[in-house]
C-alpha cells in the first residue's frame, strides 16, 4: 500500500514535471495568444468542441490546455523555490539548535514559537497586498513563513543523531564542527527532511494558488492555476469547466505530492510531526 | 574464549621495556560532577559520576577498567577523550595535558573504539570514507589517502575491495574491524576501547580481542580497555582497575587481582560471574538489592551499604588506600 502511494504520487508528479519542462514543445498553442472570436470554446467531451482546443478556451479565447501546461511551471517553480528558501532557514536553525543545545537551542525554540504565532495567510496577504504582486515576492514571503516544520524536524532528528557514536568518533578524530554537521549529521537527517520538503511544497503550491486567486499572487497574464480559477469565476455558472479544469489539476498535483510524502515517511519508518 | 597465546608479552614477564617506567598516560584526580534538576521546582542535585580517578598506564601496556553499569566507566572514557569537560583533574599524555590540547592534536595521541559498531559507523558513508575520515579531519588527506586506507583495512582483516560498501552491508564483527581501522589510521599512541566486544556475538568477540591484541603488540599501543565482562578483561589486560560509584576501589596486576581479590567489591564481582553449571542460576553474591546511586553517595566508604563485611568505621571514615585497594579491612 505504501509503495502504491509512492508510485502513484511519484508518477503523477513526474508527469506534471515533464509537462512543465517540455511546455514549449508539447503545448499546442501560445498560452498568451488571444482570439476573441473563439472565447469560451467548450472542451472535447462536450458537444460543439473544436479539435484544435482540446480543453476549450478561456474568456479571452486563449487555449486552455496550453495555459494549463504552462501553469504547471508556475506552480512547480514556486513550490520548489519556497521549499529551498524555507528549507535553508529551517534546517539551519533546527540543526544548530539540536546540535548545540543550551542557549542556542533556547533561541531557536523561541524563534519557532514566534513563527508559529504569525498567521501565515494573513501576513502573506498583507505583505503582497502592500508591496504589489510578483513571483519573487510570493516566493520570499512564503519561504520566510513556512520554515517552522523544517526547523522542528531538523532539530528533533539532529538531537537523536548528535548522541550517536559516529558523531563522537568524528569529534574525537578532530573534525571541525561545520564538517561534523555537514558530513555526519545532515546526511542522516536528510530522509526526514525530504518528507517535510514534499509536504511543504504541496502547502506552498496551495498557498500560491490561494494568493493568485485573490489577485495577490503571480501577476496576470502569467498562467497560474489559481489565477485561472479567479479569472473563470465570472463564467462558472455557464462554463463550469473554466473553474474545475485548473481546480482538478491543482488537486491532482497536491494530492500526488502528499501521497509521495506520506509514502516516503512510511518507508523511512519515522513520523515527523 | 581465552586462547593460550592471547596473553601479552608483559604478562608473561618476558618483555620489560626500559621505558615502561614512564607512563604513557597519566590520569590525575579526574572528576565529573553533573547538576541534575528534579522536576520543575526541584532542587538541583549533584551527580558525582566520576569522583577522583587517578590511574597511570606504562607505555605499551593494557589497563582494564571493570565495574557494573552506572559506575562511571563510560563517563570516564568520555572525559579522557575530551567529549566531556571534566569538573577537576587532568589527563597527561607524554607530559602534555590532553584536555588543554587542540582537538586535532589530541586526536593524534588518543583514539576511541566504541561499543556498538552499529551506531559508531555513519550509515550514509562508505567504508573507505569512514576510515579516511580522521585523515580528512586532520587536513592530511591527499593522494596517499586511498593507499593508507587500503593498508589499514588489510591490517584489521578487511579486504580493501570492500571500501566501496556501506556499513549496512557488513556484519557486526566486520563493522568493529572498520571502527578499529578508523581509530588506528592516524597512528595514535593510545587506544581507548569502551566495551568493544559487548555488542558482538560470542564467536566474534574472541576474534576482535585477538585482533586488538595483535595490533597493540605490533604497533606498541597503550590500551585502556573498559568492560563489564571480567573474562574479557582477564584475557587482555595487564593491570585491572575496579571502579565503583565513580572511584577506583582496587587496582592490581591482572593475575594478582583475579587470583587474590582484596577489596570486598572485587570479590563480589568475581563471584558474580556465571558458572557454566546448569541449575545454579544467577549466583547470590550477598550484595543485597540496594543499587548504587551516584546522586546519593553514601558517607565514609561508598561501598559500605552493600558490603557483606562492613564494620562500624566504614560508614564514617573514608577508607585508606592500601596497596592499590581502598578498604578499612586491609589497613
Amino acid at each position: 500500500m505504501r509503495r502504491a502511494g509512492i508510485w502513484l504520487g511519484g508518477g503523477l508528479l513526474l508527469l506534471v514535471t515533464l509537462a512543465a519542462i517540455l511546455a514549449p514543445w508539447i503545448a499546442p498553442h501560445d498560452p498568451y495568444a488571444q482570439d476573441l472570436t473563439r472565447r469560451l470554446a467548450v472542451p472535447f467531451w462536450m458537444e460543439g468542441s473544436r479539435p484544435e482546443h482540446l480543453l476549450g478556451t478561456d474568456q479571452l479565447g486563449r487555449d486552455y490546455l496550453s495555459r494549463l501546461i504552462y501553469g504547471a511551471r508556475v506552480s512547480l517553480i514556486i513550490g520548489a523555490m519556497v521549499v529551498v528558501v524555507s528549507g535553508a532557514i529551517g534546517i539551519t536553525l533546527g540543526v544548530l539548535g539540536g546540535f548545540f543545545g543550551g542557549r542556542v537551542d533556547d533561541v531557536v525554540l523561541f524563534l519557532i514559537t514566534c513563527r508559529l504565532s504569525i498567521p501565515v495567510v494573513l501576513v502573506a496577504l498583507a505583505v503582497v497586498g502592500l508591496l504589489g504582486s510578483s513571483t519573487t515576492l510570493v516566493v520570499t514571503v512564503l519561504g520566510l513563513l513556512l520554515w517552522d516544520r523544517f526547523a522542528v524536524v531538523a532539530r528533533a532528528t539532529t538531537m537523536q543523531v548528535r548522541n550517536l557514536d559516529y558523531v563522537a568518533a568524528a569529534w574525537a578524530a578532530g573534525s571541525s564542527t561545520p564538517r561534523i554537521l555537514v558530513s555526519e549529521v545532515l546526511p542522516n537527517i536528510m530522509t526526514h527532511l525530504a518528507v517535510v520538503g514534499t509536504l511543504e511544497m504541496a502547502l506552498a503550491i496551495l498557498l500560491e494558488a490561494a494568493l493568485s486567486f485573490l489577485g495577490l499572487g503571480v501577476p496576470p497574464p502569467l498562467p497560474s492555476w489559481g489565477l485561472m480559477i479567479a479569472e473563470g469565476r465570472d463564467f462558472m455558472f455557464f462554463s463550469a469547466w473554466v473553474i474545475w479544469i485548473p481546480g482538478v489539476a491543482l488537486f491532482t498535483l497536491v494530492l500526488a505530492i502528499n501521497l509521495l510524502g506520506d509514502g516516503l515517511r512510511d518507508l523511512f519508518g519515522a513520523a515527523p510531526s | 574464549m581465552i586462547p593460550p597465546d592471547g596473553r601479552s608479552a608483559e604478562r608473561r614477564g618476558e618483555l620489560k621495556r626500559p621505558g615502561s617506567s614512564t607512563p604513557a598516560i597519566e590520569i590525575r584526580g579526574l572528576q565529573k560532577h553533573f547538576r541534575v534538576k528534579q522536576g520543575l521546582f526541584g532542587t538541583a542535585k549533584q551527580v558525582r559520576a566520576v569522583d577522583g580517578v587517578t590511574l597511570s598506564i606504562p607505555a605499551g601496556a593494557t589497563l582494564g577498567i571493570v565495574g557494573e553499569s552506572g559506575c562511571g566507566k563510560s563517563t570516564l572514557a568520555r572525559l579522557i577523550l575530551g567529549l566531556l569537560p571534566p569538573s577537576a583533574g587532568e589527563v597527561l599524555v607524554e607530559g602534555q595535558n590532553l584536555l588543554r590540547l587542540d582537538r586535532r592534536a589530541r586526536a593524534r595521541l588518543i583514539q576511541p573504539v566504541f561499543q556498538d559498531p552499529f551506531s559508531s559507523l555513519n550509515p550514509r558513508r562508505r567504508i573507505g570514507d569512514i576510515v579516511a575520515m580522521p585523515l580528512v579531519a586532520q587536513g592530511t588527506a591527499g593522494a596517499k589517502t586511498r593507499a593508507r586506507v587500503a593498508e589499514m583495512l588489510e591490517q584489521v582483516g578487511i579486504s580493501p575491495d570492500m571500501a566501496g560498501r556501506t556499513p549496512a552491508q557488513l556484519s557486526g564483527g566486520q563493522r568493529q574491524r572498520v571502527a578499529i581501522a578508523r581509530a588506528l589510521v592516524l597512528g595514535p599512541r593510545i587506544l581507548l576501547c569502551d566495551e568493544p566486544t559487548s555488542a558482538l556475538d560470542v564467536s566474534v568477540q574472541s576474534q576482535i580481542l585477538n585482533l586488538l591484541g595483535d595490533l597493540r603488540r605490533g604497533l606498541n599501543l597503550t590500551t585502556l580497555f573498559i568492560s563489564h565482562n571480567l573474562a574479557v578483561v582477564e584475557h587482555i589486560a595487564d593491570t585491572v582497575a575496579v571502579m565503583y560509584l565513580g572511584r577506583i576501589v582496587e587496582e592490581a596486576p591482572a593475575r594478582a587481582l583475579f587470583a587474590n581479590p582484596r577489596h570486598p567489591y572485587t570479590r563480589a564481582l568475581l563471584a558474580s560471574v556465571l558458572t557454566p553449571e546448569p541449575g545454579l542460576g544467577v549466583p547470590d553474591v550477598g550484595l543485597g538489592d540496594v543499587l548504587p546511586d551516584p546522586a546519593n553517595i553514601p558517607p565514609g566508604c561508598r561501598f559500605h551499604p552493600r558490603c557483606p563485611v562492613a564494620i562500624a568505621r566504614c560508614s564514617v571514615e573514608t577508607p585508606p588506600l592500601v596497596d592499590g585497594a581502598e578498604c578499612h579491612l586491609l589497613a
